[in-house]
């Protein structure tokens, strides 16, 4: 996905995306990066964590803004996590 | 099914059952590495932004052609997807991670109404006309497809449907 990320910015569109692997990541180098603890076919969590999905992409827009240097990866595995089927850390996000 | 497809299923439940296998598979494949990054600075207001979406998980619309599982080294062409939807006319095409839980909700892998309900509310400007997805399973020769030209492709059509942002989620 970050060959496909870097052709976009290089149209000069900002993009950020989810990283589930840091190592690849840090090898493809995409322009803006977020780091989560989830497993592979999950980048937004769990199916149908309303809150969950709405803070990520939150959080993507966030960065977006706030990234300043190429190549950044932002991470947030201690923040978005899912450990068995159940989002952990989240509640401090959620305000629960 | 073939064994192909049948051994490609079960390895992806694996790696999604164990996400460890995920590291061990990334220490021993090689990837295209770069030395340097494209930048495009962000100066909008999100709440004046127009955002799209673009994921490499293999979504489609069941109208449309699904992505090729017989080739070994993956497809390296994407789907348009008007980006309003509905998510039941949505499927997913990748024998190579286990979508089970992507299938019940889209957004687990495409945040389509996650996006909409940003835009309801006033946080971003808009969405784009269309998002697009690709099939993230690309090797061998599809590489210099995707970087020469299907890549290059999706970024003029975003360019020219005006969006000031992308949100890019993998599989």
């Amino acid at each position: 996905m970050g060959l496909i990320q870097r052709a976009i910015e290089a149209e000069d569109i900002p993009t950020i995306s989810i990283s589930l692997n840091r190592m690849i990541t840090e090898k493809v180098k995409p322009p803006r990066a977020l780091l989560v603890a989830f497993p592979l076919g999950h980048p937004m969590g769990n199916p149908f964590d309303k809150d969950l999905q709405r803070g990520i992409l939150l959080a993507g827009l966030k960065y977006l803004e706030a990234i300043k240097e190429a190549g950044t990866i932002v991470d947030l595995t201690m923040k978005y996590r899912i450990k068995g089927r159940k989002c952990t850390l989240c509640e401090v996000e959620a305000g629960r | 099914m073939s064994i192909k497809v049948l051994k490609d299923r079960i390895v992806a439940k694996l790696f999604t059952r164990f996400p460890g296998l995920l590291e061990l598979w990334a220490k021993s494949r090689e990837f295209v590495i770069n030395v340097e990054t494209p930048w495009a600075l962000f100066s909008k207001d999100l709440s004046e932004s127009r955002v799209a979406l673009v994921t490499t998980a293999g979504v489609h619309l069941r109208t449309q052609p699904p992505y090729d599982m017989v080739d070994k080294e993956g497809d390296p062409t994407f789907r348009e997807i008007p980006s309003h939807t509905p998510p039941t006319d949505l499927m997913i095409t990748h024998n190579y991670y286990d979508h089970k839980d992507a299938d019940q909700d889209i957004n687990v892998v495409f945040p389509m109404e996650r996006l909409r309900e940003l835009e309801i509310e006033g946080t971003i400007a808009g969405i784009a006309p269309k998002h697009f997805s690709f099939m993230g399973h690309i090797l061998g020769h599809h590489i210099e497809t995707l970087i020469n030209r299907t890549g290059p492709e999706v970024a003029k059509m975003l360019e020219a449907d005006g969006v000031d942002a992308v949100f890019m989620t993998p599989a």
